[in-house]
């Protein structure tokens, strides 16, 4: 019992790291910093790209094989390119170039009737089109390169054949396909380069190509100053097109997309597929809610009283259809936040019962960045309870309390999992199971004190005035901007909003803008 | 003697002389044992089995009896449903453990990871199935150094894959048929008609440019790339030399088979309504894969398998296998008594219906004429699944192994748990490659040894 509680206690403080009490560094290589990297795109940053290059939506995302995560964010230094990914991608840029359309506005006109030998105008159409895959400026080598592949698909045929040519060498280009935050070519800390800076602010605010506004800042390397990152980051979140950007980190950082993978019992619910994707929406519109009014707050996604319930989930949530996109206030039926919302619940939950182990881990591990040690580093086998249709699902797992060896941990996360048993397996709100009442009576270690929780609203009402979860939001930025997990650079950068406004700080977009101006984002260690 | 058929082969010309539902036998009927001699193994197969392992109906009865009532290993007695028995073609291995994993607090779900790799959570090395196709160059001379496929989920997460690149990173699986068809054989169909022929000749000309084009980029990234990023930009130059083989053409031993009909599997993935094609997905998987390591499109295969939830395909277990059977089991002593046999009855009947899709794999090899030559290694993440227990997990060998394994027995290494690399060492030695360990961990001593296998 003493070994699991201690092992537990000091993984809990490793995790979280202490605070090195040094002032961040300004305009200068932090003391701790981001290694040198290759990134390759996540799907979705993929089919972005293409969609800009092709004026169009391509096929490109749902063809190649799902990412390979890092703390469930797509966002992920370890992905590769591998056989599979490159033939399919392959495949998919020959096909979806089949029927590009040099109609469109976004290419010069003269590419509506440009001969095949017209190298002029496939000179501009490559310049623009290099500037999109590459994300910076190509340079006079690389366009002649690509005109080298124009001319290739020209040659016995026409202007377009040449032009669908190039864009399947921009799609397969490994310059289009990693994220390269090498740095400058010196010894020591390297700043990111002028190009580095502004491909890395683009995907991370908006998950897409710069546009030709951070383009010409990166160009003039302004984006070396932190002033201008942030003006321009700024600027891109209020883009219509950086929404889906919020959404995915949402989703990711709470393991919402998981659910996309989880089926339910029908004996907890019928047409579970077709309400899982109401509860995807209701979260999605609830967080563009949030981003759009709110600024990201944290407080107001975890505690906000309301949410947008799409029509499909009314029934379910036993409220009467409101106007699409309309707020509607739930607290009276517990739903005050994300953590209440159906999508939370159900993606928390095994097929046939709820799962206050899995439930209370979510939050802690993802809201207070804590860690836990696995039951078999501790000589413990991971014991699902026994089937009891008399029992309660908190009665049996209340064992866990009483079993000094999983104590250790369990008293923790149960205390927070059990403040959501009103919430079945789907996330239907509930007061009885087995013919005995709901107990969601809780507790939770927060902010240093021992807090005791009527329910899982009372819990996000704690939660959402934590500075424990306002410094782990800034943690889970910093994991999904480095496309991995650094403890180092995570609480350097906590320590360094000591000095950001308390709104800034209780922000997502705060954070988001503190971390692209700071010194973690624009320099690399050494190689 | 093989046929061999040089590309491009005629697409209508293939599918004319196959009927739907052509067997193997009738695919490749000049195809037998290379060798009367045992020679080194050729293929590799890895599988792996959902939701841990009931022991009791596992383990053989005294003689190698594997077909009594409840037997997990019948399916490998029946020859009314494979053909033949595959009895003497197979090892029940008892008493692995998955050691470097348990180490590196990789359990239960995610030790699935383990099984090919040797290693846990933060491995950085290959599994034996890449290790073998890229780094020994099994896979050099084929079009496709390796086949990995799976049933229902794409998932790339630790508890969804066996296959593994060198520096970590999971392989992506294809789970729909048509898909793998389409990976494993697309390129060898060429419509014969004139046109076509000059339009699949000017592509080809333009995928070798653009191959060029993007070699020449990837050998400048790598050049001012850290040491830290070189494993993933290496597998990215493996996929272009991949990519090449496919471009520029390369020789069948076969004829194409048929391409599997999408209507046979209106969906293909987990919780996405896929399971009730589960078992024609599995078939179509196996056979797809087995006629690839026959045609010499690859000699190196794996298969993440599903479980039986939601399928149906057993009325006699519930609908949520995962749950309901593998949580609910509750084992017997080592000694064989105790524990809940109904539990146990019911996880044997998920394991049976593994070890029959295993069987049809070695049916299937066996008609290929391939089965001497292969290694193949079935295993779950977990022995007792209730315990989340990657602890005494028993094991399949089968094939021949190039004469590397003497099979038709039941092997017991023992209560106190061998480190499953030992596993690892005796496969790459069954393919000629001469080290003592595989795998990695904080305590090297796991990784080195070897089974006595022959």
């Amino acid at each position: 019992m003493t070994r699991a509680r201690s092992l537990c206690s000091s993984l809990l403080v490793l995790t979280l790291g202490c605070s090195s009490g040094e002032p961040p560094t300004s305009g200068g290589a932090p003391d701790h910093s981001l290694g040198p990297a290759v990134r390759r795109l996540s799907t979705a940053e993929l089919e972005a790209t293409a969609q800009t290059l092709l004026g169009s939506g391509t096929a490109l995302a749902a063809a190649l094989p799902p990412d390979a995560r890092q703390s469930d964010y797509s966002r992920n230094v370890a992905q590769s390119v591998d056989s599979l990914l490159l033939g399919q991608l392959f495949d998919v840029s020959r096909s979806a170039t089949e029927t590009l359309d040099l109609g469109q506005a976004q290419y010069p006109s003269c590419a509506r009737t440009a001969l095949p030998a017209d190298r002029e105008c496939a000179g501009a159409i490559v310049n623009l089109l290099a500037r999109t895959a590459f994300r910076r400026s190509p340079s006079a080598l690389e366009i002649e390169q690509l005109l080298g592949l124009f001319t290739l698909g020209a040659q016995g045929s026409d202007f377009k054949s040449g032009i669908a040519l190039v864009v399947r060498g921009l799609l397969g280009s490994p310059k289009f396909l990693y994220e390269v935050t090498l740095g400058e070519a010196a010894p020591g800390p390297n700043r990111l380069t002028n190009d580095e800076l502004g491909s890395e602010l683009s995907l991370l605010i908006s998950g897409r190509p710069p546009d030709e506004a951070l383009l010409l800042a990166a160009s003039r390397g302004a984006l070396a100053s932190g002033e201008e990152r942030e003006r321009q980051a700024l600027r891109l979140l209020q883009l219509p097109e950086s929404a889906g950007l919020y959404r995915r980190f949402v989703q990711e950082w709470l393991g919402l997309i998981g659910l996309n993978g989880l089926s339910k019992s029908s004996q907890v619910i019928s047409g579970f597929p077709a309400l899982r994707e109401a509860m995807i929406s209701e979260t999605n519109q609830f967080v563009d809610d949030v981003f759009s009014h709110q600024a990201g707050s944290v407080a107001a996604l975890l505690a906000g009283g309301y949410s947008i319930v799409p029509e499909a989930l009314a029934g379910f949530y036993g409220i009467q259809p409101t106007s699409p996109g309309a707020r509607v206030n739930l607290a009276g039926l517990g739903r005050v936040g994300i953590l209440q919302q159906a999508s939370f619940l159900a993606t928390f939950a095994h097929e046939s019962e709820s799962a206050p182990v899995l439930r209370g881990k979510a939050v802690l591990t993802r809201l207070l960045c804590l860690d836990f040690p696995k039951p078999t580093d501790l000589g413990v086998d991971i014991v699902f309870p026994a089937a009891d249709p008399a029992a309660t699902t908190r009665e049996r797992f209340e064992r866990h309390a009483t079993d000094p060896v999983c104590r250790g941990c369990h008293a923790t996360l149960d205390g927070v999992g059990f403040a959501f048993e009103n919430f079945d397996a789907a996330g239907h709100l509930r007061t009885s199971e087995s013919g005995r009442a709901i107990d969601t009576s809780g507790s939770i270690q927060l902010d240093g004190r021992e807090l005791a929780l009527t329910d899982s609203a009372a819990l996000a009402s704690a939660l959402a005035n934590s500075e424990q979860v306002r410094q782990c939001a800034a943690r889970q930025v910093v994991r999904f901007a480095a496309g991995k997990s650094d403890v180092s650079v995570e609480q350097a950068f906590v320590d360094s909003l000591k000095a950001a406004s308390a709104e800034r700080r209780a922000t997502f977009l705060g954070l988001f803008l503190e971390f692209v101006k700071s010194d973690w984002f624009a320099w690399r260690s050494a190689q | 003697m093989i046929r061999r058929t040089s590309l491009p082969i005629s697409r209508r010309a293939a599918l004319t002389a196959l009927g739907a539902g052509a067997t193997l036998a009738a695919l490749f009927p000049e195809a037998r044992p290379l060798r009367a001699a045992p020679a080194p193994a050729k293929y590799f197969i890895g599988v792996y089995m959902p939701h841990g392992m009931a022991r009791e109906f596992w383990l053989p009865k005294p003689g190698f009896q594997i077909s009594y009532e409840g037997s997990s290993l019948a399916p490998f007695d029946d020859a009314a449903s494979y053909g033949q028995s595959f009895r003497d073609q197979i090892v029940a291995l008892e008493g692995l453990d998955l050691t470097a994993g348990l180490l590196a607090s990789t359990v239960g779900h995610d030790a699935s990871r383990v099984i090919l790799t040797g290693s846990g959570t933060n491995g950085q090395n290959a599994s034996i199935d890449q290790f073998l196709a890229i780094e020994q160059g099994l896979g050099q001379m084929t079009p496709l150094s390796s086949l990995v496929l799976g049933v229902g989920s794409a998932n790339p997460a630790l508890q969804w894959c066996i296959s593994y690149a060198k520096g970590g990173t999971a392989l992506p699986k294809i789970i729909d048929p048509v898909a793998t068809f389409r990976h494993a054989f697309g390129q060898f169909l060429v419509d014969p008609d004139p046109a076509a022929v000059a339009r699949a000749a000017r592509e080809q000309r333009l995928g070798k440019s653009l191959l060029d084009y993007w070699t020449r980029d990837l050998a400048e990234l790598s050049a001012r790339s850290p040491q830290t990023e070189r494993d993933k930009l290496d597998q990215h130059a493996t996929a272009l030399r991949e990519l090449e083989k496919r471009v520029i053409g390369q020789s069948l031993t076969c004829a194409v088979p048929e391409q599997p009909q999408a209507s046979q599997f209106p969906a293909v993935g987990s919780y996405q309504g896929g399971e009730p094609y589960f078992d024609v997905i599995s078939n179509l998987q196996i056979d797809l894969m087995v006629q690839a390591l026959a045609c010499g499109v690859t000699r190196v295969s794996t298969l993440f398998l599903a479980d039986l939830s939601r399928t149906h395909f057993d009325p006699l277990l519930p609908e949520d296998v995962h749950t309901d059977v593998a949580h609910r089991y509750a084992a017997a002593g080592r000694e064989g008594s105790g524990g809940n046999p109904t539990s146990q009855a019911r996880l044997a009947r998920q394991n049976h219906y593994t070890y029959s899709k295993i069987a049809r794999i070695l049916q299937r090899l066996s008609e290929a004429g391939l089965l001497q030559q292969t290694v193949l290694v079935a295993m779950s993440d977990m022995g007792d699944p209730a315990k989340h227990s990657s602890r005494q997990v028993p094991t399949l060998l089968a094939g021949g192994w190039g004469g590397a394994l003497r099979a038709g027995r039941h092997i017991d290494l023992g209560a106190e748990g061998t480190p499953s690399n030992r596993l690892l060492v005796s496969v790459q030695q069954a393919f000629g490659v001469e080290s003592d360990s595989y795998g990695q961990s904080s305590d090297p001593s796991v990784l080195s040894g070897t089974l006595a296998l022959t």
